[in-house]
């Protein structure tokens, strides 16, 4: 669904992302992980046409984003680290315009703003101007536009920031409900967030990738060393699994 | 297309959720009165003073139109110098400053719509700007007596050449305000340069030949003369709408180049 290969990306002599390679096949749930940096934005950013790669390519659902942005752009929900909201505007005008924009017919519109909002808990709010809205709310209507258009490609931007606990685990689950439909990159620094939502772990350090696989993949080859009578070591934890290769 | 009505929809619904665009409106009717209030009194002394002489061949050439509206119109294009840039700072500075370009350039929409969609919303705002001061017209309709009375049709004119004025120093502020992300900035700047295609005019007095045909080509509020008298040049038409496509087309350059910096 989602192919990045040789992605990288300089700002002068910075290389914010480093010949980055992976697949994320539909349906599949991807976690992004990296210290503060290390060019997850970026790629996400690339990911989802909004800044141009210095080289490398990225296909969506077989579109290439450089080549024809325009049918990317229609397949993808974003949610960028700052959710895009218009402070001045009340949430739902502000849901009925990127509906429109996102090509959300006009008699559809309304309903499709209605499920968005359900599913994301925005209803309760909906008439009140964002800029009055806590950052958690916020955050909450940033994900209800990512979700609008019912996009098959989900690129989220550390979706959990600013939520209290309560509000975490709904949006924990409510992205777990969208795989398997929906293909989703998730980038964190929250780690057992990973554990509980992705099938996979990417993490990428000073712009490169350091580990790519499924987390019990990872969690194998980092286990322990074997003891004396044949038993596997200690299974790592995440956590630790990502200071080791992020330290270095 | 679409996708510019949306935008255009979306700023407008921004500009009249704000005070922004009230506070414009107000500035521009409390200033644009004041110039009416004159010349209307301009022209009862006038009058009077012809009646006084008993000289009616002067009566005659005593008309609305070249004592109060050619001069109120020139007025009101000067105003706008000032009104503009608070009204077109806040186009594309706001959505770099707030991040929410990245959601226009995550969608598919592209940079050609951004550009229409926001200078239509500019567009809108200006006619409605304008439209207040028909108030003036009318009002001079209503208590005249002259049964010629106000003639409509050179009215319409210039307001079409305020609206021309208008719509290029709309172009001039929007592609100021996708330079930066300060909306002070983009307001200060654009002020200076719609000031200077004014005074640059001032400097015509002084010069002769070539340069001053080139100084007061280049004067904006100049251009508006022809229209307030009623009269149509085909030269003012090229210079407000070269003005406005070299503005949008820069302005589209400047949306697309900024996701390249």
């Amino acid at each position: 669904m989602i192919e990045v290969s040789h992605l990288s990306k300089s700002y002068r002599d910075l290389k914010a992302v480093d010949d980055v390679s992976f697949q994320v096949q539909s349906g599949e749930i991807l976690g992004f992980l990296g210290p503060n940096g290390a060019g997850k934005t970026t790629t996400m950013r690339i990911l989802t046409g909004v800044l141009p790669p210095t080289s490398g390519t990225v296909k969506v659902s077989g579109f290439d984003v450089f080549e024809q942005p325009l049918e990317v752009k229609k397949r993808i929900g974003y949610l960028p680290e700052n959710p895009p909201v218009y402070t001045d505007m009340t949430v739902r005008s502000y849901l009925r315009f990127v509906a429109s924009i996102k090509g959300v017919a006009r008699k559809a519109r309304e309903g499709e703003v209605d499920r968005v909002a359900q599913k994301t808990n925005c209803t309760q709010f909906i008439q009140r101007v964002i800029g009055n809205l806590s950052k958690g709310q916020r955050q909450r209507v940033g994900l209800a536009q990512a979700l609008l258009g019912d996009p098959e490609v989900l690129i989220l931007d550390e979706p959990t920031v600013g939520l209290d606990p309560a509000q975490i685990i709904e949006v924990r689950q409510l992205i777990k409900s969208l795989a398997g439909k929906h293909t989703i990159v998730l980038s964190t620094h929250i780690l057992p967030e990973v554990t509980a939502i992705c099938q996979k772990a990417l993490i990428i350090s000073q712009g490169k990738v350091v580990a790519y696989d499924t987390l019990d993949n990872l969690q194998r080859a980092h286990a322990g060393a074997a003891t004396a009578d044949g038993q596997t070591g200690p299974v790592p934890s995440l956590e630790e699994i990502f200071l080791k290769l992020t330290s270095a | 297309m679409k996708n510019a009505f949306a935008i255009a929809k979306k700023e407008l619904n921004i500009y009249f959720a704000t005070p922004i665009a009230y506070v414009m409106f107000t500035l521009f009717v409390v200033i644009g009165s004041y110039f009416f209030l004159r010349l209307l009194g301009a022209y009862e002394q006038a009058s009077l003073m012809y009646m006084r002489f008993n000289s009616p061949e002067m009566m005659n050439r005593l008309n609305f139109q070249d004592a109060i509206f050619r001069a109120l119109f020139g007025n009101l294009g000067v105003i706008l110098i000032f009104v503009v840039p608070f009204l077109t700072m806040r186009l594309v500075a706001e959505e770099k400053k707030q991040k929410t370009i990245e959601l226009l350039y995550s969608t598919p929409v592209t940079p050609g719509q951004i550009v229409w969609g926001k200078y239509l919303a500019a567009l809108v705002i200006l006619v409605c700007t304008l439209a207040l001061t028909l108030l003036y017209p009318a009002l001079v309709q209503l208590v005249t007596k002259d049964p010629n009375g106000v003639e409509w049709r050179s009215i319409f004119l210039g307001y079409t050449g305020l609206f021309l004025l208008g719509a290029a120093y709309m172009a001039l502020g929007l592609f100021i305000s996708s330079l930066t992300e300060s909306q002070v900035v983009a307001a200060l700047i654009t002020f200076v340069v719609l000031l200077m295609t004014w005074i640059i005019g001032w400097t015509a007095a002084e010069t002769e030949g070539a340069t001053r045909e080139v100084v007061t080509y280049l004067s904006s509020v100049s251009h508006l003369d022809s229209f307030s008298k009623g009269t149509v040049d085909l030269k003012d038409l090229v210079y407000f709408l070269s003005i406005c496509a070299l503005g949008l087309f820069a302005t589209h350059r400047a949306v697309e180049a900024h996701r390249w910096s």
